[in-house]
């Protein structure tokens, strides 16, 4: 599969391995992944009106062929959205001190660092180092912590986004059930679906880096196995791995 | 073949008995100070002397062929049903936003207070699928009003549309190009609003959308570029650059 002219740059498999993830870390990713892509699936199955949906008519009539109707396609979207809400709640409630010291750690931007690493990583990724060069910079990459920006800048998107999916998606649901004035409906459906938008556009690139991307091959198996190369984690994560290194 | 209904209304004989709405009423178990069907009449104008008249106009929704009620709901739980050319609430996808509610230039619809969800007529469905007429069609003591299938040549409302000359009350400045006629002419006709959607939904079609379209085309993009650059130069990745850090 891979281009013999590569092998020099792969991770040697008799690497040292780091631990990353714990098992509670692994599984809270891959469940709210598996949310987050059926939810918006049969979200975006339910902007049935193809004037708005931006896809069009088909998308909504196939999700509506595969689930049998509209209605239960609503009710597998309500459900699946609640309890992945009340797993994530119970989750952050449980392992409360890990769950704080993640947010630290995602909202802790280093604002020199990061700026420069956000546009050279973006550049050096889609465009290459030449173009870097062109544009007049050094093809030198900021080191980074535990997540590098662009991993920080998408947890961040998804903490904030999730939270408001979450608190227009319930008024949506009571809206029928309590709510006697119809316009925070209107409103939570608008909101809920640019935050899924956004949510989504993030989603793409995330899902790149992990199952495509050569460069993060080894991170994308920490999320199966909890470990990564010593040298991935160097390269890729090194003030992470100074930290690390420092502790043992 | 579909069927295509719609109501002919001679307003000319209305005698504003309100039977209609009764009817409507009890059919449908419509809840306290709320209609499915109406009758507008005219201001009387008295220094007409002897010659003072009220015209009065029967109506309900006019289950338009540009439903701006259907059109302002995103999750098609307001659709207009192809095999009949009514329009329909499915109340089970309904979320109760009331963008449609709005977006009536009759005011045809209106929020049930105990199911948050817009109620309207159906043309009584139930009661057409067994055969028997709309209820206020059924009542009417002068027979103002004539139902039936534009789509079938022999029916009633088709021979009053062939043989008489009707207007329509139409709302401006779009037209919802409504199935409801009325014989000759009626009055009053310049009580329909405008064809209004709420701040939610027009902030949804002409805010969030190009946004969101923009902000995954970006990303996607971006994305595109990633993998073509993957493919096409395998030897020149980061990695190699990154150990120089």
């Amino acid at each position: 599969m891979k281009p013999p002219g590569m092998t020099r740059r792969r991770f040697n498999m008799s690497d040292k391995m780091i631990h990353r993830h714990d098992k509670g870390s692994i599984f809270i990713h891959w469940f709210n992944a598996f949310c987050w892509i059926f939810l918006t699936l049969t979200g975006l199955g339910l902007i049935s009106n193809e004037r708005i949906n931006p896809v069009g008519g088909w998308w909504p009539n196939l999700m509506r062929t595969i689930f049998g109707s509209g209605e239960t396609l609503l009710t597998f979207h309500i459900y699946v959205g609640l309890t992945w809400a009340a797993v994530i709640l119970i989750y952050i409630l449980v392992r409360f001190r890990d769950s704080l010291g993640f947010l630290k750690e995602v909202f802790t931007l280093s604002p020199a660092r990061d700026t420069v690493w956000m546009i050279k990583r973006n550049v050096q990724l889609t465009l290459g180092n030449k173009a870097l060069k062109k544009m007049g910079m050094t093809t030198d990459i900021p080191p980074q912590g535990f997540y590098n920006a662009g991993q920080k800048v998408f947890a961040q998107l998804t903490v904030f986004a999730g939270l408001i999916l979450v608190v227009t998606g319930i008024i949506m649901y009571l809206s029928t059930i309590i709510l006697n004035n119809p316009t925070p409906a209107a409103w939570s459906r608008t909101i809920h679906y640019l935050m899924a938008g956004i949510g989504f556009a993030g989603m793409l690139v995330h899902i790149y880096m992990a199952a495509i991307s050569r460069d993060e091959r080894p991170a994308f198996k920490s999320m199966f196995s909890g470990m990564v190369p010593e040298d991935y984690a160097k390269h890729h994560h090194e003030l992470w791995y100074k930290e690390v290194k420092d502790k043992s | 073949m579909k069927k295509k209904y719609c109501m002919v209304i001679d307003s000319s004989v209305c005698i504003d008995c309100k039977a209609c709405m009764v009817s409507c009423k009890v059919q449908h178990n419509v809840p306290r100070g709320r209609w499915r069907n109406w009758i507008k009449h005219t201001e009387p104008d008295f220094s007409m002397g002897k010659h003072t008249f009220v015209h009065f106009q029967p109506g309900g929704c006019m289950q338009c062929d540009e439903p701006s009620c259907v059109y302002a709901c995103p999750s098609g739980a307001t659709f207009k049903d192809e095999e009949t050319g009514i329009v329909h609430v499915n109340e089970d996808l309904c979320i109760g936003c009331g963008n449609c509610i709005t977006a009536c230039p009759y005011g045809a619809r209106y929020r049930h207070p105990v199911k948050r969800v817009p109620d309207k007529c159906d043309f009584c469905s139930d009661r057409l699928s067994r055969g028997l007429l709309p209820a206020c069609v059924d009542t009417c003591p002068t027979k103002a009003r004539t139902f039936g299938d534009m789509n079938d040549p022999d029916s009633d409302v088709s021979r009053l549309l062939r043989d008489r000359e009707t207007v329509r009350v139409v709302s401006k400045p779009v037209d919802t190009k409504p199935n409801m006629f009325y014989l000759a002419e009626t009055m009053p006709a310049d009580w329909p609003g405008s064809v209004e959607y709420p701040a939610a939904h027009q902030a949804m079609t002409g805010f969030v959308n190009p946004l969101v379209k923009i902000a995954v085309g970006i990303s996607g993009l971006g994305v595109a570029a990633m993998f073509l650059k993957q493919l096409f130069t395998g030897d020149e990745t980061s990695g190699n650059d990154k150990e120089e850090v």
